[in-house]
């Protein structure tokens, strides 16, 4: 099976490289990546491996490579084609052998295709260099001061929040898995470099190949731990050679990362439906050690990540709101892929008090079980528990998808209300809501669509919206001792008319248009799509942070339905 | 192993009776201590001779359902299954006992049985049935392995919220039944409180995810059959009772067990005025236990109101 056409760069190893003992698991990897590549394809024989099995796997593979191949009028599209074409014509008079020997190549490719790569000097690149040329390359006139000290520059921007001492621990105790939150394409570097500076084990995670196509991009990613999925193949064995990579990597100690978004929040909200296909496979590894009798913890690790700006918002609100067709999944052709919006993203970045706020939540088990600080599984009354229990039928641990499948699930719920404990509520979000609280108000009986183009229409004295923001905020801060999200710092802390006089000059110079505009001692609504996009974060709070007045309430209950309005 | 019963009430002893009948080892708690006179059965007040159990049937009314919870969390572990009986919700949001138990226990294998499962059916091995709900198809295995048999047919769905709120919204409309029989109203009016009750459950369920089908099903209709046809349901007692002229406190005593349809009323009304959702008749029954209309103007603004575009 033939894949991108962009192979990942590798650098050159002239001597074998050994770890030291202290070195994090990730750093073997490639010594064990033919052995993973080879259990994912003997799984993958043992799954299908009677006659009719097999012969519908491979069937319904090409069935969808086909359909998928079709359009494209490439050689190499041309020679796949080809290829399947004479897969579907000889499938049904190979013998069993044939037919099993056909499988055994499409795992082996796929799963060699999928395999990430970890290489410890591009790590150790990475963590010293890269920030500094990045925020060089964004402000070349210092650039030597640049290289030099924008390491601290990028600490004092990118803030972490949570129980670091404790997951640090637990990364050494067993093996972490990771689920973030996700609005945006520079999460994964986001989250990178946190944990680099944490001093937290690197993660292995998947990426769409979409995300390679930017050659320096890809080389990091491909270097450090990114492993490629395929978003454009539908075929079921792909899943599930995809699936059992993640099990495999994950019981074998490799901390994971994944996105139980599933694809960057176009809302803007903060999740709250999961796709938990592969951070399951942290159940199903558990699992599966257990009954191998090896006693591996496992935790997830809920995390929100948090921009007072975001990268590609437009594009973002602008496939939400589609009317016609059905918002895309795969968008290639956004912010990320445009390099004079990096530049100015990131000029506009470099400026702000804190850029982006990392929170990390509670560990817990695969079974929604709180962790203490030495790992240890806890009953609601505190006591210590044996998670192994939970895996066991009378008395032995067995492999069981379907109860794996309903753990899960539950398990979707408590990373869901985990998402929305802890939101960090950024000053952009808040003075958002408040501007389009009011637009609400000024609107009434509009369905969305309508509101939305009200552009320019809403003019609200700055001396009232300055009250306003101040005491919604108000209501936020009390907010935060009944677990509902954290004000970030400066939104706690600083004054209203200096809030807004910051989310007004951190939106200008970034977004294409402006969101919100000064006019005559009155600030207007000017793009009430990106103004939704920004206030979506509090969405699910904006009944209990409206003021008393009936309008405000009303409005509140408008904004809090809109989750029930279909993308 | 054996399985465990938690509720000694006529609910809690049918249950045990019908697992004794398929020769399993049985564990009965009660608060008070009791004696069953069954080989089988062994009856105790000590919760933590419950950890033994595989499987532990709940079979307390609602209002108890957090402290029963907290009291069996230190004696039970991850191995076990929990499968409650209860045809109540808990707290203003409506949060199942099947979440309770999640919530306060380490259990995670949890079911719930509902359908038209009757106490004295199951104490005597009459012919009966009822419904699981399940995420864990090992739950459901268990149920059947531990009460089901040739007398006792028992269903499995994975809607677990279905069957939770499709047994709360019956103990509700067999309250209405139980009121609109006493008052004489004929069969076209009770077919139609049934089948619209029903709907309006189903409508809320469908708001927490639930599929509205279920509600058609054992666990809604099915169960509803068994409380009109007389299975000494408590809230149709209830019903009868305040149809009758007595205070609600009063009706409650002649009910002579916990009426859960009472509770449900008023917290369904509650969270439906505050999410703004449209519940007829449950507002205008919780409006009745108040006191504050009677049965002629419940029968008058139910009748008089516009009808929707839905079935």
């Amino acid at each position: 099976m033939k894949f991108l056409p962009s192979k990942p760069l590798r650098l050159p190893r002239f001597r074998t490289y050994v770890p030291r003992p202290d070195d994090p698991k990730i750093f073997w990897f490639n010594s064990e990546r033919d052995d993973i590549v080879n259990e994912v394809v003997r799984r993958t024989m043992e799954r299908y491996d009677d006659e009719e099995a097999v012969e519908l796997i491979i069937s319904d593979c090409a069935y969808h490579e086909v359909r998928r191949l079709e359009g494209r009028t490439d050689d190499s599209a041309k020679r796949e084609l080809d290829n399947w074409r004479g897969i579907i014509r000889r499938v049904g008079r190979m013998s069993l052998e044939g037919k099993h020997e056909t499988l055994r190549t499409l795992a082996h490719d796929m799963a060699k295709d999928i395999a990430g790569n970890f290489d410890p000097r591009v790590y150790r690149f990475a963590s010293r260099a890269v920030p500094g040329l990045l925020t060089a390359a964004m402000n070349p006139s210092n650039f030597i001061k640049n290289v030099m000290d924008s390491g601290s520059r990028l600490d004092g921007l990118i803030a972490t929040q949570g129980p670091i001492d404790k997951i640090r621990h637990l990364s050494k105790r067993g093996t972490i898995v990771l689920v973030p939150t996700h609005s945006s394409n520079l999460d994964s570097l986001a989250v990178g470099w946190v944990l680099m500076r944490e001093g937290i084990s690197p993660m292995v995670y998947g990426a769409g190949k979409n995300l390679f196509s930017n050659p320096i991009i890809s080389f990091f990613m491909h270097n450090l731990g990114a492993y490629r999925i395929d978003r454009r193949i539908r075929a079921a064995l792909y899943k599930e050679v995809l699936k059992t990579y993640s099990c495999v990597s994950i019981e074998r100690g490799y901390h994971s990362l994944f996105f139980p978004g599933g694809t960057r929040s176009r809302s803007g909200a903060i999740e709250r439906r999961l796709k938990l296909g592969l951070a399951g496979t942290g159940v199903q590894a558990f699992a599966r050690n257990q009954v191998r009798g090896i006693d591996r913890p496992v935790y997830f690790v809920p995390a929100t990540i948090n921009y007072a700006l975001v990268l590609e918002a437009e594009t973002l609100i602008d496939d939400h709101l589609k009317e016609e067709g059905r918002a895309r999944y795969i968008i290639e052709d956004d912010e990320f892929s445009r390099v004079e919006r990096w530049v100015s993203f990131f000029n506009k970045f470099f400026g702000l008090d804190t850029g982006c706020v990392v929170r990390f939540g509670e560990p817990i088990d695969p079974f929604g079980n709180q962790v203490d600080a030495r790992g240890a599984s806890l009953a609601p009354d505190g006591r210590t528990i044996d998670p192994a229990d939970y895996v066991k039928h009378r008395g032995s641990a067995v492999i069981d998808h379907a109860r794996d499948a309903a753990y899960t699930r539950e398990l979707g719920k408590t990373i869901a209300r985990a998402y929305e404990k802890e939101t960090v509520i950024m000053p952009s979000q808040l003075v958002a809501h408040v501007i389009f609280r009011r637009l609400v108000r000024a609107t009434p009986g509009l369905d969305l669509f309508s509101r939305l183009r009200h552009r320019g229409d809403v003019a609200i004295p700055s001396a009232e919206l300055t009250a306003e923001i101040g005491e919604t905020r108000d209501r936020l801060v009390a907010l935060e001792g009944q677990g509902k999200g954290h004000p970030s710092r400066l939104l706690r802390n600083e004054a209203p008319d200096r809030l807004l006089d910051r989310v007004l000059g951190t939106w200008g110079d970034y977004h294409s248009k402006p969101i919100a505009s000064v006019s005559n001692g009155s600030v207007i609504a000017a793009d009430p799509n990106l103004l939704l996009f920004y206030q979506n974060r509090v969405r699910n709070f904006a009944c209990d942070i409206a003021g008393s007045s009936p309008a405000d309430r009303v409005a509140a209950k408008e904004i809090a339905a809109l989750e029930k309005t279909p993308s | 192993m054996p399985v465990a019963i938690v509720g000694g009430g006529t609910f809690g002893q049918g249950l045990a009776l019908a697992a004794a009948r398929t020769g399993r080892r049985v564990l009965l708690w009660s608060r008070t201590a009791r004696e069953l006179g069954h080989e089988h059965i062994q009856c105790t007040t000590d919760l933590a001779q419950l950890s033994q159990a595989e499987i532990m049937f709940v079979a307390v009314p609602s209002p108890h359902i957090n402290g029963v919870a907290d009291s069996l969390c230190p004696h039970v572990s991850g191995a076990q299954m929990m499968v409650h009986v209860s045809r109540g919700v808990v707290g203003d949001e409506l949060t199942t006992v099947s979440e309770v138990l999640r919530r306060r226990t380490p259990c995670r294998r949890v079911g719930v049985l509902a359908g038209p499962l009757v106490a004295g059916a199951l104490a005597e091995g009459a012919p009966s049935g009822g419904v699981v709900g399940t995420l864990f198809p090992e739950v459901a295995d268990a149920v059947i392995e531990a009460i089901g048999g040739p007398k006792l047919r028992v269903y499995t769905t994975t809607d677990v919220i279905g069957v939770e709120l499709g047994a709360a919204f019956v103990g509700l409309v067999a309250l209405a039944l139980g009121f609109a029989m006493a008052q004489k109203l004929g069969p076209s009016t009770l077919a139609v409180l049934a089948t619209r009750g029903l709907a309006e459950g189903a409508r809320v369920g469908s708001i927490f995810g639930a599929n509205e089908r279920t509600f058609a099903g054992l666990a809604g209709a099915g169960d509803l059959m068994a409380a009109i046809a007389g299975d000494q349901r408590p809230e149709v007692a209830f019903g009868m009772a305040l149809a009758n002229g007595m205070a609600a406190e009063q009706a409650a005593q002649r009910a002579g067990a916990y009426v859960e349809g009472v509770a449900i009323a008023r917290r369904i009304a509650a969270w439906a005025d505050h999410h703004e959702v449209d519940v007829p008749i449950s507002t205008a029954i919780a409006h009745l236990i108040k006191g504050e209309i009677s049965g002629e103007q419940v029968v008058h603004e139910l009748m008089t109101r516009p009808i929707g575009t839905g079935e």
